[in-house]
């Protein structure tokens, strides 16, 4: 099930919200817990069981991990076993099917290539689960010795699908004691409305844009291929970070407080800016349990070097099991290594325009990779995008861009911290009340009119 | 900035309100309402509670066609529909749901791009049919209104592909002896007088501008047309057409819909038979006018979509005509039915029997291809044609 969808909004959200705040304080994790299974198990019900079998043996070696805290060779034989178990079942329906491909290239080999669905968000709950284990192992964060309190944590659906990827150590408190307000479930109301309206009003529309563009291909001209390409960058940023803003919001309706995934990245000035306001919790993760265990940067500028290459590999890979994705992460490792290493005390020197420019260029060539899986159509685009010799802008892509050029420009806007900054003015102001509800009548409403229409409506993650 | 004054006011809970009051509502609304069958403004069949199975369940089936079935379902949706059109003309689109909003009142479907086009491997299996037997053909495509109506469509439009189509089934025609009608200049310069040839909420061509259709083709044929002043014409208010239901703005005002009578037509002279499946029925009128009572009035020639029809106006001694034709030529037939004695319509969405069988037993005088160009463009059935 996804958020942006009628049967969330209209049947999953009003009765998950009226039982959970019926039944007594102690019953709302196992609550939880159930109607986790059912938002998960919507669309593919047999998932569920993988999703029973990685809450058992994470709960287990949790349980055996903190057991053996003595046996330091016990335990990190646990830790190990609980890393491979996770990291085997996201290779077996992540990647299997990549890798048989990628294999029989070679001569005399002819693995059969499964064709299994990807569980949705398996990407995201491996890893929070593998975070679990790790925390646990660390003394970071304490065992939870009830295992529906644990299922709770593992398919928590606000941020099952699509992330952020909550650490266990974040909400380990929470999970057991947390106190939900008026005030706070108020809070995720108008964050899952800023959210809701970035995926449906911003990101479908902007999603629209770039798919009638991009079937133009060549006619467009250079200009018609960078605005085609912009409206993508509009159209993974409000789709994610809106994701983000629902996954909290609807976090804060059941007590539970996440962090940010998104602060405004194409505001950066540098790539390596860039990387610290987007998918926060994924690089998080990566820094803390792939870049400082394998050294960060303690162990000299060639192993810093490596490490930060094989974090961004594995960055890349995670995003899905294509050559695309990993080309990605290797071109942000490598950009991020050159800013680190030589570029950055250059581009101080710069006007933030230029840096602005700069960073913008470089993301967006990004989202040309993350977007064409295929080569071929991948070259092709990035050849249009240098092309002077088809023209500026074609007179379809013209037509398109005229079409949403309103929603383009909002777009632009929305992307920086100007609407925080005013809001910021009337937080405190006695009638900011007043806004505040007229902003989420207009969400809900319009929201609503586009998904009883079922306009275009798209998934992205379905490959995470 | 009255810190303290804002955590006290039990206004600051407006949203959260709001938020449960809406979506309680809905979900309620919902549960209680009777459900429909049929949406008479959108024009076509509602999802129905889906089919329960194991089976269904763990195909994703169930949960896909519960969503549609929700939103087919959700309370108002004609009002939601209906704003999400008007929304997006707000933020500057030039229409919705693949259909402009043009000037006066004009709602025109998009065109069809070039990649999606069929006319090719379509107008190639007209020649390969006109071949394979003896009787001559004439193929007649109407222009798409948006290449026709040009200054009634949004300032911010594509482009209209007719001309590259018109001169690939030209090229195909020419190749093959089969005798073409364009009438490309003749609809500009008709419209161009003023003449409505298309309706505004709907993609078929008016009953004048079947009209215009036919005296073009007597032309070719060398026969003499009807008089267009012999006809009573009558006029029927408030159509609402396929545009309008696919498009969601509601407000458009409804078209007018005309049947033109040739006085000499009557019950005694015309039978209609309905051919469905194995059952025939026999009418003794073109016209239709129980269909006057519905939101898609169109159906009021010859009944609407049947897969065969056969027209007989015995005030006519001789001439057997076959057309092979989409939904234009319901309008189209009538007037052909003075000038032959049998008019043989064959639909091929819905007939999927050989037509060159029929072509051998009938003895026909004349074939004729007549299609719009949107369908033409995009029919997958045509194929069919043997």
């Amino acid at each position: 099930m996804v958020f942006s969808s009628i049967i969330f909004l209209f049947m999953y959200l009003p009765f998950v919200l009226l039982i959970y705040y019926i039944v007594p304080r102690k019953f709302r994790n196992l609550f939880l817990f159930i109607v986790n299974l059912i938002f998960y198990g919507w669309g593919e019900p047999i998932f569920v069981l993988l999703m029973l079998f990685s809450t058992a043996v994470d709960y287990t070696h949790g349980y055996f991990i903190n057991k053996y805290r003595a046996n330091k060779r016990k335990a990190k034989g646990f830790l190990i076993s609980s890393v491979v178990i996770n990291l085997s079942l996201l290779g077996f329906f992540k990647y299997a099917g990549f890798l048989a491909n990628t294999l029989n290239v070679l001569p005399f080999v002819n693995l059969p290539v499964l064709t299994i669905p990807l569980p949705i968000g398996i990407s995201f709950y491996t890893f929070q689960t593998m975070s679990y284990s790790i925390d646990v192992y660390r003394g970071d964060a304490p065992v939870q010795k009830n295992i529906i309190t644990f299922g709770t944590y593992v398919a928590l659906f606000p941020q099952l699908i699509a992330g952020p990827i909550v650490r266990y150590k974040d909400v380990a408190y929470q999970l057991d004691h947390r106190r939900e307000t008026l005030d706070q479930v108020t809070h995720g109301v108008k964050l899952f409305m800023v959210g809701l309206g970035k995926k449906v009003l911003i990101a479908n529309q902007m999603g629209a844009m770039w798919d009638a563009i991009r079937e133009t291909g060549q006619a467009n001209g250079v200009l018609g291929s960078w605005i085609g390409i912009a409206a993508y960058t509009f159209q993974i940023y409000f789709d994610f970070s809106g994701y983000s803003d629902m996954a909290c919001g609807l976090g804060n309706m059941f007590g539970f407080e996440f962090l940010k995934n998104f602060n405004y990245p194409y505001i950066s000035k540098t790539i390596t800016e860039f990387w610290r306001r987007w998918h926060i919790s994924l690089s998080t993760w990566f820094r803390e349990y792939v870049y400082i265990p394998l050294g960060g940067n303690r162990k000299g500028v060639k192993r810093q070097i490596f490490n930060l290459l094989v974090v961004w590999f594995l960055t890349g890979f995670w995003h899905g099991a294509a050559y695309n994705f990993i080309l990605w992460g290797l071109y942000y490792g490598i950009i991020l290594i050159i800013e680190k290493f030589i570029l950055l005390k250059w581009l101080e020197k710069l006007p933030s325009a230029i840096r602005h420019i700069y960073t913008l260029f470089i993301v967006m060539i990004g989202w040309t990779l993350f977007y064409f899986e295929d080569m071929g159509q991948l070259a092709s685009y990035l050849y249009c995008m240098f092309d002077f010799t088809q023209g500026i802008i074609g007179q379809k892509a013209l037509s398109i861009t005229i079409s949403y050029l309103p929603l383009f420009i909002a777009a632009a806007l929305a992307s920086t911290p100007l609407g925080a900054k005013l809001y910021e003015k009337i937080k405190y102001n006695g009638f900011v009340w007043l806004p505040e509800t007229a902003y989420c009548a207009v969400v809900l409403i319009l929201c609503t009119a586009s998904l009883v229409n079922q306009s275009y409506n798209p998934f992205l993650y379905f490959r995470f | 900035m009255d810190n303290t004054k804002e955590n006290k006011s039990f206004f600051r809970f407006a949203p959260l309100v709001l938020f449960v009051v809406f979506i309680f509502t809905f979900c309620i609304l919902f549960l209680v309402m009777p459900k429909s069958d049929y949406s008479s403004t959108e024009k076509r069949k509602l999802e129905q509670f889906p089919k329960f199975s194991a089976e269904t369940l763990f195909s994703g089936e169930f949960t896909e066609n519960f969503e549609t079935y929700l939103a087919d379902q959700f309370f108002g949706r004609n009002f939601w529909k209906g704003l999400n059109s008007y929304y997006n003309l707000c933020i500057g689109n030039n229409g919705a749901d693949r259909v402009y909003n043009g000037n006066d009142g004009y709602l025109i479907n998009v065109p069809v791009e070039e990649k999606e086009s069929r006319v090719q491997s379509n107008i190639n299996t007209v020649a390969k049919f006109s071949k394979s037997i003896d009787v001559p053909v004439t193929v007649e495509i109407v222009p798409s209104t948006g290449y026709i109506m040009n200054d009634k469509l949004p300032l911010n439009h594509f482009n209209y592909n007719d001309n590259v189509y018109f001169n690939q089934i030209i090229d195909v025609c020419r190749n093959n002896n089969i005798e073409f009608i364009d009438l490309r200049e003749a609809f500009k310069q008709i419209a161009n007088d003023g003449t409505q040839l298309y309706y505004k909420t709907d993609h078929h061509w008016t009953t004048g501008g079947a009209y215009v259709g036919y005296e073009h083709l007597c032309k070719k044929w060398g026969i003499t047309p009807t008089n267009k002043d012999s006809f009573n014409i009558d006029t029927y208010n408030d159509f609402y057409g396929t545009t309008y239901s696919t498009s969601g703005f509601w407000f458009t005002k409804p078209d007018t819909i005309q049947i033109w009578n040739n006085p000499e037509n009557t019950e005694k002279n015309i039978t209609v038979d309905i051919v469905e499946g194995d059952t025939q029925e026999t009418y003794h009128s073109m016209y239709f006018l129980n269909h006057l009572e519905e939101d898609d009035k169109y159906p009021i020639f010859l009944d609407g979509n049947h897969p065969v029809e056969y027209i007989t106006n015995t005030n006519v001694k001789s001439g057997r005509l076959l057309i092979i034709k989409d939904s234009f030529s319901h309008c189209f037939a009538p007037f052909t039915a003075d000038n032959f004695n049998s008019v043989t319509l064959v639909d091929l969405r819905y007939y999927k029997g050989s037509v060159s069988e029929i072509v051998k037993e009938e003895k026909f005088d004349k074939v004729l291809v007549l299609y719009g160009i949107d369908n033409f463009a995009t029919d997958t059935d045509l194929a069919w044609l043997k």
